[in-house]
């Protein structure tokens, strides 16, 4: 089990990607805070030593999803919720990245995945293919239609690689 | 629109620190329940290695203390220490034949009955028996082995019913509680007790080789032959010396019964 020193410093520092993959993922903050609860006690009870700080937020990055995607299965969750509902800090953004924000949770939950891990972590489609579980053919797949519906939403032609 | 647009947006996006310290709170209740748990469960091993311990250690010692000694005493002198458990769980010579005779024995974790059995059948005992030695069986009760000593007792009287040559007596471990310092076994001692009250003079040295035939035959003769009956009769007839020492706790020092 890992000590309160430890487990404070990774909620300090993966907060931040544990927030935003939930927000990818889910509809309502009450399942982000489950979430956050399952990923960190995930984390303190984990016998997992990590080679780095790469490894150790490949970790949270799939433990996150993973949970998000276990949430997702155990309800019936149809309602569609406001930008505001989903990211109270939507409001403070400017039009821009709230327009973006908004083009981007608008995409099924497949493609934004796919948006967020390469273009927010960096990933590369295979490394995506390996964190979702899926072909990389089809991650590729995945981005290049994802950056198609983004194009249409937000216009000009900008997404390319 | 850049790409960078999307970088930037996410970058906008911050866990609230109401999320930071629910979940720190959160963290902190199961984390004091699993310590707890996991406490209980590394001390549950640790408390049944201590339990098994003591009683591998009580059962140990249960087992290897003496309740009872018997000490048998031809010229050759051999203690058997009996367990409450009527196993032999010691053997030892107080003499060059004593030691000669507890190596050739393999009686070590037997019933007492078998043991001296084997004992009383062994041509080496038979040996010196037939030259006219005589052989002193005493028992010595060890703390509660009271009962037991009388068993033993009972149980050596009636083997070697008839035989002649075989006295028995009963003691307690008060009374022989020097035996083992002078270097003789406790029937000799018993024996050497009797002889000093006669002679003062004797020495535990002085009796330590010779055989119980012939320190029988020296308290007789400084009991001038006496009619009391005590040790005179020699145990060469048809004497059974057995004795019983309970109550008065005295060593009764070859008074035959004659039978």
């Amino acid at each position: 089990m890992r000590s309160e020193q430890e487990t404070n410093r990774a909620i300090q520092r993966y907060s931040d990607t544990v927030r935003r993959i939930c927000m990818i993922h889910l509809k309502n903050y009450a399942d982000t805070e489950d979430i956050f609860q399952t990923v960190f006690l995930k984390y303190v009870l984990s016998p997992v030593s990590f080679e780095n700080e790469e490894h150790e937020r490949a970790w949270f990055i799939r433990v996150t999803t993973n949970a998000c995607k276990d949430l997702i299965k155990s309800f019936f969750r149809s309602r569609t919720v406001s930008i505001d509902e989903l990211a109270p800090q939507a409001a403070d953004m400017p039009p821009d990245n709230r327009h973006v924000l908004e083009a981007v949770l608008s995409l099924p939950l497949k493609y934004r995945q796919a948006v967020y891990l390469h273009y927010y972590e960096g990933y590369t489609a295979p490394e995506i293919g390996k964190i979702l579980r899926k072909n990389v053919n089809t991650v590729y797949t995945l981005l290049n239609r994802a950056k198609q519906m983004l194009r249409e939403k937000l216009g000009g032609d900008a997404y390319g690689e | 629109m850049e790409n960078n647009i999307i970088k930037d947006t996410f970058d906008r996006i911050h866990a609230e620190e109401s999320l930071k310290s629910g979940t720190k709170e959160f963290l902190a209740v199961k984390t004091a329940k699993a310590h707890r748990h996991r406490t209980a469960q590394k001390l549950l091993p640790a408390l049944i290695c201590v339990l098994l311990i003591f009683m591998g250690f009580g059962g140990y010692k249960l087992y290897f203390t003496e309740t009872s000694v018997i000490s048998i005493d031809i010229n050759p002198s051999v203690e058997l220490g009996v367990n409450r458990f009527n196993k032999v769980i010691s053997l030892e010579g107080y003499n060059e034949d004593g030691r000669a005779l507890a190596a050739s024995l393999d009686i070590q974790f037997m019933d007492y009955e078998n043991a001296l059995e084997k004992i009383f059948s062994s041509s080496d005992v038979a040996e010196y028996l037939s030259e006219g030695e005589i052989m002193s069986v005493t028992v010595v009760s060890c703390g509660a082995g009271g009962g037991q000593s009388g068993n033993i007792e009972e149980y050596v009287r009636k083997y070697t019913e008839g035989s002649g040559s075989t006295y028995c007596y009963s003691a307690t471990q008060e009374e022989v509680e020097g035996a083992h310092e002078c270097g003789l076994s406790y029937g000799k001692y018993m024996a050497f007790l009797k002889l000093k009250s006669l002679s003062p003079d004797t020495t535990p040295q002085d009796v330590q080789d010779m055989t119980m035939r012939e320190i029988r035959d020296l308290i007789s003769s400084l009991t001038d032959g006496a009619a009391s009956g005590e040790i005179t009769s020699g145990g060469q007839g048809n004497g059974h010396g057995s004795e019983n020492s309970s109550g008065n706790g005295g060593h009764r020092h070859g008074r035959d019964e004659n039978k």
